[in-house]
């Protein structure tokens, strides 16, 4: 392709490809180059001390001006392990019975491609790390941010009475700086990725609730105290996967108006996406056999009257049988503790096969 | 088992239809065997019983059962016919489809690889063998078997008759093991040598097929009381319907054991972490072949020119069927039964309706 061009043209296009690769420099967690071999244990519940923070932050893929944040913040180091974490386990819970088992071999391949999978990985990775950050603020891990202090709540009332709204303002602004959204390229993958990321923030968003509590004369709700609550993550989890089943394929459209390029899918009901909608480029491969985007299914557990004959793709099954530890003849002890005895029990389990 | 010695009986007048002696000749028997009637020119005499020596294909075994119970050969060959159909009703979305060749065996040389899909159509055949046979013994067909002389289950509730005439399993299962298997039998071969572990193989697959129709043959039972109430009721063995042996079939084939040899001249199973076989599992010593590009050595007919289907994920979507090669659009017109209406009396008339679809056909 270069052959064909003067020497300066060829320059500038490699000059742009550089500029646009870096845009995905920004990206972080699952959706980062971290190899993401460990899986941080859950957190402790010591503040964070003195400097341990400092070396946290240079251990982890960070581009520099994510790196600054870091240092500035202490509690950020352990919000963003945590949030790693969080989106990793609920990737594989949702994918749970699905070809693709968000598994971590094929991801830099898969990420390089703009597949549905993709679209999912983002948008799971930011609404991770905003429903961390969120909790952390109200937790009171992170020093820059403490509970919502957003108007219109009864804040002061709650602060009082022990309740911390979780803190979705400051963690929506913070990621805006971290992940580097202000200037979003004309490239089109990148105004895929950055669209995919703001529906993952979206998603937390839509799952901030108000809770209250009735604290009045015995018990009554005369008085409430009311506070801003983010539903749990596997709520969160579950809505977008609703989304990556109904994502959207689109491509690069040129607004004849304005002369800027925009995104736009088959039109439907007169609207190609919607801004809660996840967008995708390409068709997924089947991730049957093994290739670069996915180890294949072989080896897979599945249940033989639902998911085996999805996930082998006609391969079939072996059964083995499997001893099972569980609790069992519970009884409550006064007071207040629970014993259980242990039972063993032979189960089938079902693996497809790999021819 | 009756073995009355009698002789051949002199061709006597059919009373079947003429395309039967054809149809017979054409589906006969385990899978090597059915030959084209282009090459026997007796073949087109309409009206004549097959002779079992112009049979080719039988072995001497076989040749001489033929001989015992000639008015079973027809019913042999209906088994053997249900058994494709419902092969290829069970595979219409998979990529080896169950189809058949016409050159001198049923499916093509993809038998001759002992894979999954030979281990489900051996069991799926000597299923439509039983039931074939078991069907013609309780209509009167046959005339050395009858309705069915099962013994009343246990748990049959006391007030009820055991009687009418039930489907012979017991007289069909024992004709199709002694008729099928004959050919496997009378071969014997070296010990540990491929073709005794395929003979092995085929055995068990035979047993399964036939296990699993007698596994579902249930009691049926016909109320016949005062009105029509239930206070007299009769009760019988009956098959069950074939599909529902097709699909227990098809899920055996889903789970069925990969075998090898051992040292000792027995089959095996090749990962020993795995649940053994039964005998109602089927089993298989070969990893079957790749179906999706035509093959003359291994007898694959390749997944061009198949339909598929674009919405679904499954086996029949076009990702998976094609392999990959992508499809082709085409529109297709179909003509198809629509506005029907119910005359009085008593017939449904309906028009013919053409429409237009997508159809996706694989590169």
């Amino acid at each position: 392709m270069c052959s064909r061009l003067p020497r300066t043209a060829c320059l500038l296009r490699l000059i742009a490809i550089c500029i646009l690769l870096s845009h995905t420099a920004a990206y972080f967690g699952l959706t980062g180059r971290e190899p993401l071999v460990f899986l941080p244990a859950p957190f402790s519940n010591e503040p964070p001390t003195g400097k341990a923070h400092l070396k946290q932050c240079e251990q982890m893929t960070l581009t520099r001006r994510q790196k600054r944040l870091c240092r500035r913040e202490p509690g950020l180091a352990e919000t963003l392990r945590e949030s790693v974490r969080l989106s990793l386990l609920e990737c594989r819970y949702q994918f749970r019975n699905e070809r693709w088992n968000c598994s971590l071999d094929g991801r830099g391949s898969l990420l390089k491609r703009g597949f549905k999978e993709t679209a999912f990985l983002l948008a799971v990775s930011s609404a991770a790390l905003s429903h961390a950050l969120a909790k952390a603020c109200s937790s009171g891990r992170m020093e820059r941010c403490t509970c919502d202090d957003s108007p219109g709540i009864q804040h002061r009332e709650a602060w009082q009475w022990g309740v911390c709204g979780d803190n979705l303002k400051y963690s929506t602004k913070f990621l805006k700086k971290f992940l580097g959204q202000k200037r979003v390229s004309k490239d089109l993958r990148a105004q895929i990725d950055s669209h995919n990321i703001n529906v993952g923030i979206r998603a937390v968003k839509s799952g901030l609730k108000t809770t209250c509590k009735c604290h009045g004369v015995s018990g009554s709700c005369a008085v409430r105290t009311c506070w801003k609550q983010l539903s749990p993550f596997h709520d969160t989890g579950r809505l977008l996967k609703f989304r990556y089943d109904t994502a959207v394929r689109v491509l690069s459209v040129t607004n004849t108006a304005t002369g800027e390029t925009e995104l736009a899918g088959p039109r439907r009901h007169g609207q190609s996406h919607r801004s809660t909608d996840l967008v995708f480029l390409e068709e997924s491969p089947s991730f049957c056999r093994q290739s670069r985007y996915s180890p294949g299914t072989a080896g897979r557990s599945c249940a033989k009257d639902t998911s085996c004959q999805s996930l082998c793709c006609g391969r079939g099954y072996n059964t083995a049988m499997h001893l099972t530890t569980l609790s069992c003849h519970c009884q409550v002890r006064w007071c207040c503790h629970v014993e259980c005895q242990t039972c063993v029990r032979e189960e089938e389990v079902y693996t497809c096969k790999n021819t | 088992m009756h073995h009355d010695l009698r002789s051949p009986e002199p061709a006597r007048e059919v009373s079947i239809c003429p395309n039967s002696a054809i149809d017979l000749f054409y589906s006969v028997l385990p899978w090597s065997l059915a030959m084209n009637p282009l090459l026997i020119p007796e073949a087109y005499i309409i009206g004549a019983q097959p002779l079992c020596s112009q049979l080719v294909g039988l072995s001497q075994g076989q040749k001489k059962l033929c001989q015992l119970y000639q008015d079973h050969m027809q019913y042999i060959g209906e088994g053997a016919k249900t058994g494709i159909r419902e092969c290829q009703y069970q595979f219409r979305h998979r990529r080896w489809n169950c189809s058949t060749v016409d050159n001198s065996s049923v499916f093509g040389r993809v038998m001759q690889i002992g894979s999954r899909e030979t281990a489900f159509t051996y069991a799926i055949s000597a299923a439509g063998v039983v039931n074939a046979v078991s069907r013609a013994c309780r209509e009167g067909e046959l005339s050395s078997c009858g309705c069915s002389r099962a013994a009343r289950p246990k748990d049959l509730p006391r007030d009820w008759l055991w009687g009418g005439c039930g489907d012979n399993l017991n007289y069909g299962y024992r004709f199709s093991k002694e008729f099928v298997d004959a050919r496997e039998r009378e071969k014997s071969y070296a010990k540990g040598s491929f073709e005794s572990a395929r003979l092995m193989m085929n055995l068990h697959n035979n047993e399964a097929g036939r296990r699993t129709v007698s596994d579902l043959a249930h009691v049926s039972c016909k109320c016949h009381g005062v009105s029509g109430s239930c206070s007299l009721k009769t009760c019988w063995l009956q098959l069950a319907d074939f599909r529902k042996v097709g699909e227990t079939l098809k899920e055996k084939y889903d789970s069925a054991a990969s075998m090898k040899l051992n040292s000792r001249g027995k089959l095996v199973q090749r990962d020993s972490k795995f649940n053994p076989p039964t005998s109602h599992d089927l089993v298989y010593i070969e990893s079957s072949p790749d179906y999706c590009l035509s093959n003359q050595s291994t007898g694959s007919l390749g997944t061009v020119g198949r339909l598929c289907n674009k919405t679904s994920e499954g086996m029949d979507g076009c990702e998976l069927m094609c392999c990959g090669r992508g499809y082709d659009q085409y529109k297709a017109q179909i003509v198809e039964r629509c506005h029907c209406k119910f005359h009085w009396c008593c017939y449904v008339k309906c028009k013919r309706c053409t429409k237009t679809v997508d159809q996706f056909v694989c590169k």
